[in-house]
């Protein structure tokens, strides 16, 4: 009985170590985003001195970076809703319909998803360049707007709805576009929830390709901002990580409410494969 | 019937179009260039020069550096990740309170952006920082100048921080392995007489397998890409370059060479394809590895 005992709270003291050196980073990066600009940021000056907001407001007034939090929300809202309309429709087509071209698009999908995104940055580079879309909306967006992995999470979702549905509302005469978004999307919405969470995560954090691909300040997300901060002598850490902190209270918000749907969706791919 | 084919083939528009233009066609053109000289200065156009590139690029010095420290660091940082993800599942796995908790808390910096770690982790890491003032009390003197600004611990302060990083993500991976065991699984063996150890090893284990497998193929995929951390931390300074970094340093920062950096890319390219290849291979061995 008192080995018992003496688990669980050797249990708990394990846990709660690991909860702080697995949390400590985060929670500096706050303290520090809270205190007087230019004050030293040592082992213990984080207990002590006063709470300040003036780094933020100073961002927002002098440092632009409300450009960049509405460039991030801009380009995650437009590339979520387009994955969300997108993979499902192409997922439809692949679930539904039986045809040689599916087989083909299946397999078109599968190679993509083995390509190191990566390997792309000269290439993609040139070509935004030559098309005349590098340093613009267009260059954040057009590459993002339908991915494998959603096509991939839709499709089976689908695969496990049967087509009855479908098939009454067919008899019925209604339209083939009708029966796909009034009829089949709302069936989807677990995993378009699911797809929508994946995609916004990993937008939001997207670093390389917005930053190789645009080159105007207008035009930078928060994580190229950050960036691009981080270069400059005249800032110090309190506001480095004041913008730190606007990049990531969206994603604290969206965790705190969307806990549950978040943690399956983002295991979701994970599972089934 | 034709109807319905001309609505396909509408519906499948925008992922041929973004297929074509920003998967395939990069590809090849990167295949392409890889045996050119194309770069930006080169105004008269590119020359083919065959398999030169890749001749050069096996003989730079800091291209060769570059596959090291990626492999130093895909084989350094995956199988801890996966170990230690492993162990905090289990940690987490049966019900207590505050289980909630401990699972969102460790896996919180996986959401997180890694512009944002790699900035708060420069400051831990520098002289006076917290990891540097912990590691004196511990008795390891760090670098004078900080631990990325040394050649002998940047690359691992790198891997630490990824591997505190990703493990999180693991652990929820494993933690949904876990619940598809069928608890009558457990049952049986306890009735059996089994020892928790042993119910470990001959039931929990294997039957992860497929999933820790899985881990390993995504985790190396995505670390054999390393980059924004080397960017932001080091800018591929103190023997930390990656591959991907070689390639953007290459090709779209100081040199402009679109062919070499190419070249370069499709070296990882083959290396990563390898790679999946090798553990596809493993996934569908009957045997268990283990």
């Amino acid at each position: 009985m008192v080995t018992n005992k003496l688990r669980v709270i050797l249990r708990y003291i394990v846990l709660f170590c690991l909860l702080i050196i697995m949390t400590f980073p985060l929670l500096w990066m706050f303290r520090v985003a809270l205190m007087h600009s230019g004050a030293p940021v040592g082992f213990c000056d984080i207990f002590t001195g006063v709470i300040t907001f003036a780094n933020f407001v100073d961002l927002f007034r002098n440092a632009n970076i409300g450009r960049y939090l509405f460039n991030s929300i801009l380009v995650v809202v437009i590339v979520t809703a387009a994955n969300a309309v997108f993979c499902f429709m192409v997922a439809y087509v692949l679930a539904r319909y039986r045809m040689l071209a599916g087989k083909l698009l299946f397999i078109s999908v599968i190679v993509v998803l083995m390509i190191p995104a990566h390997i792309l940055i000269v290439p993609l580079y040139v070509l935004t360049i030559k098309v005349g879309i590098y340093d613009t909306y267009w260059a954040l967006l057009l590459p993002w707007l339908v991915n494998p992995i959603g096509i991939f999470l839709v499709k089976q979702y689908l695969e496990s709805i049967p087509p009855d549905m479908e098939e009454a509302a067919r008899i019925d005469g209604a339209g083939e576009l009708v029966i796909l978004f009034r009829i089949v999307m709302p069936l989807c919405k677990p995993a378009l929830a699911v797809l929508a969470i994946q995609v916004f995560f990993t937008n939001w954090n997207l670093f390389l390709f917005p930053f190789i691909l645009t080159s105007s300040e207008s035009l930078r997300t928060l994580p190229v901002a950050l960036a691009h901060y981080q270069g400059q002598q005249a800032i110090d850490w309190q506001h480095l990580m004041a913008g730190s902190a606007v990049a990531i209270i969206p994603v604290l918000i969206a965790f705190i409410f969307l806990q549950k749907q978040i943690v399956s969706g983002i295991t979701a791919g994970a599972i089934k494969q | 019937m034709k109807r319905s084919r001309l609505i396909a083939a509408l519906l499948l528009l925008p992922w041929i179009v973004t297929f074509l233009a920003f998967w395939l066609f990069p590809l090849l053109f990167s295949l392409i260039a890889g045996f050119t000289d194309y770069s930006l200065i080169s105004r008269t156009g590119a020359e083919w020069i065959g398999l030169d590139n890749y001749r050069q690029l096996f003989s730079d010095n800091d291209f060769l550096e570059s596959i090291k420290n990626t492999f130093i660091f895909v084989f350094g940082t995956v199988p801890v990740t996966t170990v230690l993800a492993l162990l905090m599942a289990l940690f987490v796995n049966k019900r207590f309170p505050g289980r909630g908790l401990f699972r969102s808390g460790f896996f919180l910096p996986s959401i997180t952006s890694m512009v944002v770690i790699a900035l708060i982790f420069t400051n831990l890491y520098q002289r006076g920082g917290y990891i540097a003032t912990l590691a004196a009390m511990a008795g390891f003197t760090p670098p004078e100048y900080g631990f990325l600004y040394s050649s002998s611990t940047a690359l691992y302060s790198i891997m630490a921080m990824d591997i505190w990083m990703s493990v999180g993500y693991y652990m929820l991976i494993f933690l949904a392995g876990l619940e598809s065991i069928p608890s009558e699984l457990y049952e049986v063996a306890r009735i059996q007489g089994a020892s928790s150890t042993r119910q470990f090893f001959s039931i929990t284990l294997p039957l992860l397998r497929p999933v820790a497998l899985f881990i390993i193929v995504i985790n190396s995929i995505k670390s054999f890409q390393i980059f924004v951390e080397i960017f932001v931390m080091t800018k591929g300074k103190f023997d930390t370059a990656s591959m991907v970094y070689f390639i953007y340093d290459t090709g779209v920062t100081t040199a402009f060479r679109f062919g070499y950096a190419s070249a370069a890319a499709f070296v990882l390219f083959f290396i990563v394809a390898t790679f999946s290849a090798f553990q596809f291979f493993l996934f569908r061995r009957r045997k268990p590895l283990w």
